[in-house]
């Protein structure tokens, strides 16, 4: 029997007992009323504190205002079944709620979410205030009384009215929101978010769109909460606006920290906790009363202090300290022995130069960083980009790689204009860039990074994701394949599995450029590439320098310091002094330019 | 229509005094302090207790709030916020985040759930050309155009307020001009938390009563000002808070017949999104610039 086999019968099993079990359980009177509502509360809130996992453990935005989204969901299902409202099947009711929260979530986070920052906070606390004290009040929608009636679902004359019975149909609907946030972190939905949240730079350098997935992420999690909102208000029968309030969106971001942001187990497991201990439940009520709430904010507190990235990461990293492969003494780092291959036959005629930098001029606030530099690099060569620090190298990267906005000037790509596109645009035009500070996803393993480095060939909508059909597993296996291959040509089958944060910086390096290979770009741009490796790996990384070039046919822009690794691979140089470019030309043309050798080459080789 | 001005000028007072505190130290730490607002209504328990209970004048129960308010300020910053470090500013929020519901369990705890209330400094009011205005209500719009010239003074006058203008933007700069960047960090918690004790304690006598949660509604509206104004700005801070202290006064007047109840929050909300939509770099706000890694 073979793994997805296996695996499908574990859920068909889980499904089965799900549905079967609680009904069962009831009429043979081993689970009462009270515990069948007591369950189906906590599931109500497992399937909450997975839609604030969505955006908050897995894309790192903050959301304070998620029962309100909840109580969108809520309202939805009470207007499309109420016997006052529409009084229709329950089962157009959840699709309908999950619609209405992803409807709503993307209203409120198209503002917030194209911003860097805790704009969807701010948004959110707003939105929370709002919905409690007069959407959720208007006439329309409660139909003038307190709260709205929601009955339980009816099929022909069944009707759910036990708690055990009305469990499994909450029960089961949680289990479908779980297999769907399970696809979302096999695929390159989860893998974009948790780049988002690494660093939107980074993130964006491998071609994802980061206000986009921010975004997705939001409306997913909207989805969710609506979904929880349909399972919430038939279970409860009446809701009102006070059953929706911000305290509950906070207490709601407790459950997620405490279970562990990005955990999806974690959080599940919190939300049942928190729904069974009544002491704990009085935070859900109107007021905070007991010495327990103290304690368990203060609690809180030092628990996020101590672990920020919550309790699950810090079970990770203990278990991570415990069988760490981690070198410190340096024996058998790679030495980038070698490249991984292209596999994608992506060879395009190339005419003329692959980067045109025309007159980019870089100001931040009264200091000229780039003052009108030029650069053309031609097809299938290396150009080293030098000069003193502070002489606007990184500054003409990121105007390059989209990051910086010149106030004047254009950039060129493959003959093409991308002055005006945003860097996972310019990332999807066939460039890929290094970051002095590395441009990887830290807590992502050495594969997972491999994986998000193909964002852009994860060609899939995130519709065929979310459901898992379609080309989803078909070009997810491409993708380990060619990850798989990358981390054999590294020499890193080692530390496959290992974050990348417990590597050396070497190590992390040599993984970086990896990532930028693996989808062989046209341009490679290598910020600093020497910097951190061992002493001896300058020697190797000339030779794979030339690799780029000469076997895969691609072209490099390379910053770096280390002069001599410089004049022995570049073919062409360019000088920047104070943001001016004062040099250009092959390598003897720009050596034998006296102002040159004083403004760099004679401070680093004083020959 | 007048009347409706002085009123707006009040509330908008406090929602910029509120957001003064907020951008203070989201310049000093960048991030957004959301306990901003309770730390503000334990002072007002204090104040209760010294004037009301005990029987003292305003100003000890008022000196007693600020006091309150700051020790909750610097102990957070010196507890938790200084540990964490340079960790991600989302754990602070969210450890901020964890503050709020201590504070709203602490006074449900300690004080329940029925409402309270301090007397204002000043009783009675004047009316000047059919308008009436409370002695409170004039004595804080004294206090914060005070508070928001000493603060004008001492960012920019001294070499400590130097710092502290330049934390969030160069580190290294703070540490030229010989100021420890835990003080920085410090004063500009402590400050927070003492600006929001004036704030709401002088939004009180003109709300009438308070209960734990006062002031998480005020908040709201203090971080739409701050919003309004660029998040980094002070003069913007009291300039958004106008903003919002007006729209919401002529709404509420608006729409006071409406069926639909609390349209003024709505309107607040609506600022926000529009904006995060128009002019996300607020009215002072530095613009962007988009930057690596």
């Amino acid at each position: 029997m073979d793994e997805v086999m296996r695996r499908r019968l574990t859920l068909l099993a889980v499904a089965v007992a799900v549905l079967a079990l609680p009904p069962v359980l009831g009429r043979m009177g081993l689970l009462s009323s009270e515990q069948g509502f007591v369950l189906g509360r906590g599931a109500c809130f497992a399937a909450a504190a997975l839609a604030l996992n969505m955006v908050m453990g897995y894309a790192g935005q903050i959301s304070l205002g998620h029962f309100s989204l909840l109580g969108v969901g809520a309202f939805t299902t009470g207007i499309i079944t109420g016997a006052d409202h529409l009084a229709l099947p329950y089962v157009i009711a959840i699709p309908v709620s999950a619609m209405a929260g992803a409807a709503v979530a993307f209203l409120v986070g198209l503002p917030a979410l194209r911003l860097r920052g805790l704009y969807l906070a701010i948004v959110t606390i707003g939105f929370a205030y709002a919905m409690q004290a007069s959407v959720f009040r208007a006439r329309a929608i409660t139909g003038g009384s307190g709260g709205v009636e929601v009955p339980r679902p009816l099929i022909n004359t069944f009707q759910f009215l036990r708690n055990g019975d009305y469990l499994a149909i909450v029960l089961f609907v949680l289990l479908v929101v779980w297999l769907v946030d399970v696809n979302v972190t096999r695929t390159r939905l989860g893998r974009a978010f948790q780049a988002v949240k690494a660093s939107e730079p980074v993130a964006a350098s491998f071609g994802v769109d980061v206000a986009r997935h921010k975004l997705l992420a939001f409306v997913l999690s909207g989805a969710f909460a609506g979904i929880a909102g349909a399972m919430y208000a038939p279970l409860v029968g009446t809701i009102s606006a006070s059953s929706f309030t911000y305290n509950l969106s906070l207490v709601l971001v407790i459950v997620v920290v405490i279970g562990g942001l990005g955990s999806r187990a974690g959080v599940v497991a919190a939300a049942f906790i928190f729904a069974e201990l009544p002491e704990l439940l009085e935070l859900f009520g109107e007021g905070f009363r007991g010495t327990d709430q103290v304690v368990g904010a203060l609690g809180l507190m030092l628990a996020v202090r101590n672990h920020p990235g919550g309790f699950a990461q810090a079970m990770r990293e203990r278990r991570e300290k415990k069988a760490a492969p981690v070198e410190g003494s340096g024996a058998g780092i790679p030495q980038l022995s070698a490249l991984p291959r292209p596999t994608a036959a992506s060879v395009v005629p190339v005419h003329g130069d692959v980067l045109e930098v025309s007159n980019v001029t870089v100001r931040f606030g009264g200091i000229t960083a780039v003052d009108g530099a030029s650069l053309s690099v031609p097809h299938n060569t290396i150009m080293g980009l030098i000069g003193p620090n502070g002489a606007g190298k990184t500054t003409l990267f990121n105007v390059v790689s989209g990051f910086v906005t010149p106030q004047d000037g254009s950039v060129k790509l493959l003959g093409r204009d991308v002055t005006t596109l945003a860097p996972h645009a310019r990332a999807a035009a066939g460039m890929g860039r290094t970051f002095q500070g590395i441009g990887l996803a830290k807590d992502l393993t050495v594969t997972e990074n491999l994986l998000l480095a193909q964002h852009r060939l994860a060609e899939y909508s995130a519709g065929e994701a979310l459901v898992g059909i379609g080309r989803t597993w078909a070009v997810e296996r491409t993708l380990r394949e060619r990850a798989r291959e990358a981390v054999a040509a590294l020499g890193f089958e080692r530390f496959e599995e290992t974050p990348v944060r417990l590597l050396s910086h070497g190590q992390q390096r040599i993984v970086e450029i990896g990532c930028v290979l693996v989808t062989s770009p046209e341009l490679v741009m290598l910020d600093e590439p020497s910097a951190g490796m061992a002493p001896g790996a300058a020697e190797d990384l000339a030779l794979r320098l030339r690799d780029i070039r000469d076997e895969l046919g691609r072209t490099v822009l390379l910053i770096e310091h280390n002069l001599p690794l410089v004049l022995d691979v570049c073919d062409q140089l360019t000088v920047l002094a104070t943001g001016r470019v004062i040099a250009s030309g092959t390598v003897d043309e720009v050596a034998r330019q006296a102002d040159v050798v004083d403004a760099y080459l004679g401070e680093a080789v004083p020959a | 229509m007048v009347q409706n001005l002085v009123l707006g000028l009040v509330y908008g007072g406090i929602y910029g005094l509120l957001a003064v505190g907020i951008v203070l130290v989201y310049r000093g730490s960048r991030v957004l302090n959301f306990a901003q607002g309770e730390m503000g209504t334990f002072g007002l328990y204090a104040a209760w207790w010294l004037s009301t209970e005990q029987g003292l004048p305003w100003i000890v129960g008022a000196a007693g709030a600020v006091a309150t308010a700051t020790i909750i300020g610097l102990a957070f910053e010196r507890f938790i916020v200084r540990p964490m470090g340079d960790q991600s500013r989302l754990a602070v929020a969210v450890a901020t985040v964890g503050l709020l519901l201590f504070l709203l369990a602490l006074g449900f705890r300690a004080f329940g759930e029925s409402p309270r209330s301090v007397a204002g400094p000043i009783r009675g009011s004047i009316e000047v050309a059919g308008v009436f205005v409370s002695g409170t209500q004039i004595l804080s719009l004294v206090i914060t155009a005070a508070i928001g010239v000493a603060l004008a003074v001492l960012l920019r006058r001294t070499d400590f307020g130097l710092a502290v203008l330049a934390a969030a933007d160069d580190p290294t700069a703070v540490r030229l001009v010989g100021v420890p960047l835990r003080r920085v960090s410090a004063f500009t918690w402590g400050t927070g938390a003492a600006i929001s004790a004036l704030a709401v304690l002088l939004i009180e006598p003109t709300v009438g009563v308070f209960a734990p949660g006062f002031a998480s509604e005020l908040f709201v509206k203090g971080l739409a000002a701050a919003l309004v104004g660029g998040l980094t700005s002070l003069p913007g801070a009291f300039v958004g808070g106008l903003v919002v202290g007006l729209l919401e006064v002529f709404v509420t007047d608006a729409t006071l017949t409406s069926s639909l109840p609390g349209i003024p929050t709505l309107s607040v909300f609506a600022l926000i999104l529009v904006v995060l939509l128009a002019r996300p770099q607020g009215l002072f706000g530095a613009t962007q610039t988009r930057e690596a890694a």
